[in-house]
């Protein structure tokens, strides 16, 4: 396959000034061939995709991503939240293991894999849980799980309360060279709580979730990280005080890292219309303040990737309150070009915006830095596993008729610039919007225009 | 007064039909939450409560200003008293009224709420007035089928408690003789004495105990604070959040009794849910009475012609000793019931007078014949 005259955009690439207008080749499943525009030539038989005024990224990597499926298939299931995930440009999603049942033994971690090798679109990487039956007491045998492939370990949708657990986890982890992901909650801080403790919540009279909820758990494992020097993701870091804790573990050395997710860059605590449950997740959205702090902390590089936390959930589900529905919001579709938008667009003042490839090492280098994988580019002998994006297309989301089976996105509805329109795993199409069909020039060697 | 006593009702109706401040509530459609209304909103209810009031309305037999429209009352929480008043409200009005028993209906049966407003409406009722334990409840309700049928809340979760709220204002505004009224010439409905964002400036209103769950405190607060009040609270810290202090929301937030209360005009004391102890919110009772339990002794702080108010049901001698919540000149909390229903006529003869005007769609039988 040949992708002609697109503009690359790949994250190691040093440079100031733009990259040139290239063509790449794709044999195989592999980058053949990338060269200046118009070197290439045409082979007999191949495959030819018009690239112009596209950006040529390598696969996004998705750090945090409910896929459901098991006995949660109403919500979503490997097939579809691929889907989703290619969608909006990922080529590897990080599967959560709050699954029903929970992805807590060797059994159904290898039933797990079985339906991602016949159901999955893209790459998906097991995550597998910390505790069994996510109980947060006694740990899952991680060694096996990790012989099998889990590329890490979390309970996430909850916290390990309890720190001797955590404890001894990071130092299994540790040995076997794995990666904890903590989903940082004190339980009992945040109670009965449904949104962002502020005026906000009060005037709806919903109960808060203090920020001290994330940032004290934070403060409390990083003492943990200390002793055993294993490595801790905290995952969808929300609050400024938390940057703080996070940003001093790192000066001090600590093998930390954390994500935030696009919809706390994006959204705020007084931005919830109503009592519209699709702005309901765990950690719920945040004061301008705290948002303001990610998007510095993603610049300083204290927060390392940005992660979906892509947590999809059927409308019934959705529908029974504010208080009522279960927390989370899908966001594969919609996560790069928000993000986009959002941190090197133009709504910040130039210093303190971020580069469209700082954006794309948020989604690409840095999660697989975190993960210990191979990290993502655009050079002769990587994997096939990219994406096209027109970048000047400005387009209005609608969640219902997107890929994703759940649509409880609080982004539905809204003008969005920039669109994922083809993406390719492995060299084969993972996904591709329906206009940019005329972009193949030919299939086969069979020319179509 | 708009017209003399025994006048006909369709007068009233007709007056309402020309008014542009009864016009707002037609398109208002439902009443969730007093934040949203406007001063003029505001006026023309308790003008229309006034009105009620000066001509006895809830004391004599039905009208007929609401004869063509059926209520149905929705209590997915007890209480008697604001069911029982809105009950009557509707009633005197020549409403029907249905009373839904939430624990026998199909919503035990684990049926949504916007099927149940959905049934409730093929049957012809045109207004649910709706308690619910969850803040938003009724919002969302009017925001699925609000087009079809008039939402009113009749309290949810901490959120809004409106009726409570403009029964509130009225008994303060009555005991300081600064009510609304429609003016007594003519049919043109002039209202007299519209209220404005200074009505209530200088005067201080206290609000005392348990605001964090309290959706009268939020409701009474909106309103409060539209017409100019300066708004005290006071309470144990669980219990009144700092966020109320928020210029959005624009009170006063004291954590000892004396300060919120000193110089006062008007306090409303609020009831003490008995969990907020097991929940750890409180200590305890006692230390609760010691610091927040209004007396004779301590409301001499407040100003001299003090009057308090209370939302009931009282936890005596919790919040307010016997003594002080019986006293016939300081104590509102009676007159406040006898408000009750009359805000709540207002409500209801305003968001539903114009269902008079609902006809069948029978096909033209004159029209047939030829
Ligand atoms: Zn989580």
């Amino acid at each position: 396959m040949l992708i002609k005259n697109c503009q690359p955009c790949d994250p190691n690439f040093k440079g100031d000034k733009k990259a040139e207008l290239c063509d790449i080749r794709i044999d195989n499943g592999i980058i053949s061939a990338i060269e200046k525009c118009g070197k290439l030539v045409i082979k007999d038989s191949e495959t030819v995709f018009d690239g112009e005024n596209l950006w040529l990224l390598p696969g996004f990597i998705d750090l945090h991503t409910h896929l459901r499926d098991l006995g949660q298939s109403a919500k979503e299931d490997v097939a579809t939240g691929t889907l989703a995930a290619a969608s909006g440009g990922y080529t590897t999603v990080v599967a959560m293991a709050n699954t029903v049942p929970p992805i807590d033994n060797a059994a159904i971690f290898t039933k797990l894999l079985q339906i991602i090798k016949e159901k999955a679109l893209i790459e998906v990487l097991p995550i597998a849980c910390v505790t069994q039956n996510m109980a947060g007491s006694e740990l899952t045998e991680m060694a096996i799980l990790s012989q099998l492939g889990a590329v890490a370990f979390s309970d996430d949708g909850l916290p390990l309360s309890n720190l001797a657990v955590m404890r001894r986890a990071l130092e299994q982890s540790k040995a076997l060279g794995s990666l904890i992901v903590s989903h940082p909650e004190d339980k009992d801080l945040s109670g009965a709580g449904t949104m962002n403790e502020s005026v906000y919540a009060t005037a709806k009279g919903l109960a808060g979730v203090t920020t001290a909820s994330e940032a004290a758990c934070i403060a409390r494992e990083i003492e943990v990280v200390r002793v055993t020097g294993a490595a801790l993701h905290f995952a969808h870091v929300s609050a400024s005080a938390s940057i703080k804790l996070i940003e001093r573990a790192k000066a001090d050395g600590l093998p930390v890292t954390c994500d935030t997710t696009p919809h706390h860059l994006t959204l705020t605590d007084s931005e919830i219309p109503g009592y519209d449950a699709n702005f309901k997740m765990n950690p719920p959205l945040r004061s301008k303040h705290d948002q303001d702090a990610l998007v510095q902390a993603l610049k300083s590089g204290v927060i390392d990737a940005i992660a979906t936390d892509h947590a999809p959930h059927t409308m019934a589900e959705k529908e029974k309150g504010f208080n009522g529905a279960p927390c989370g919001v899908i966001g594969l579709e919609t996560a790069f070009a928000l993000c986009l938008e959002r941190l090197a667009g133009e709504s910040l003042p130039a210093t303190e915006r971020l580069s469209l490839l700082e954006v794309v090492r948020k989604f690409t280098t840095a999660p697989a830095r975190i993960l210990g994988i191979t990290e993502p580019n655009l050079k002769v002998g990587a994997a096939a596993n990219l994406s096209l994006f027109d970048p000047a297309d400005h387009w209005c989301y609608n969640a219902r008729k997107a890929t994703s089976k759940s649509e409880n996105s609080p982004f539905n509805g809204r003008m969005i610039k920039g669109r994922t329109v083809l993406t390719l795993w492995g060299g084969k199409v993972a996904y591709q919007h329906e206009p940019a069909t005329s972009r193949w020039l030919a299939i086969e060697g069979l020319a179509l225009k | 007064m708009l017209t003399k006593n025994n006048s006909p009702v369709s007068k009233l109706v007709e007056t309402l039909d020309g008014l542009a401040e009864a016009q707002a509530w037609r398109e208002r459609r439902h009443l969730l939450d007093t934040r949203p209304l406007s001063l003029d909103e505001i006026t023309v209810c308790l003008a229309l409560a006034n009105y009620y009031k000066h001509n006895q309305f809830h004391k004599k037999p039905p009208q007929t200003i609401l004869s063509a429209t059926t209520v149905a009352t929705l209590f997915y929480e007890n209480s008697t008293r604001t069911r029982t008043s809105f009950d009557l409200a509707a009633r005197k009005l020549g409403a029907t009224v249905v009373n839904l028993d939430v624990n026998t209906s199909s919503a035990a049966k684990g049926e949504s709420l916007e099927d149940t407003a959905l049934n409730l409406w093929a049957m012809g009722v045109n207004a649910i007035v709706m308690r619910h334990s969850q803040s938003g409840a009724p919002v969302d309700l009017a925001s699925a089928v609000g087009d079809k049928i008039h939402v009113i809340n009749a309290g949810d979760g901490w959120h809004a408690h409106p009726s409570q709220g403009l029964l509130d204002l009225y008994t303060i505004l009555e005991s300081l003789g600064e009510l609304p009224s429609f003016a007594a010439s003519g049919s043109s409905g002039k209202i007299e004495k519209r209220l404005c964002e200074n009505t209530l400036k200088g005067k201080k209103i206290a609000i005392v105990g348990d605001i964090t769950h309290s959706r009268v405190a939020r409701s009474n607060l909106w309103l409060l604070k539209k017409l100019g009040a300066e708004v005290h609270m006071a309470g144990p810290p669980a219990l009144v959040p700092e966020t109320f202090a928020d210029p959005e929301m624009g009170a006063v937030v004291h954590h000892r009794l004396e300060a919120a209360i000193k110089n006062a005009n008007f306090i409303i004391c609020l009831r003490l849910q008995l969990e907020r102890q097991a929940q750890g919110l409180i200590a305890g009772l006692d230390e609760y009475r010691k610091q927040y339990r209004l007396d004779h002794d301590r409301i001499r702080l407040a100003a001299s012609s003090v009057r308090i108010l209370h939302p009931g049901p009282i936890n005596r001698g919790v919040e307010i000793t016997d003594a002080l919540a019986e006293d016939p000149i300081i104590s509102c909390i009676l007159t406040q019931v006898e408000n009750g229903i009359l805000s709540r006529m207002a409500v209801l003869t305003l968001l539903l007078n114009h269902q008079n005007s609902y006809q069948l769609n029978l096909p033209n039988l004159t029209q047939a014949a030829l």
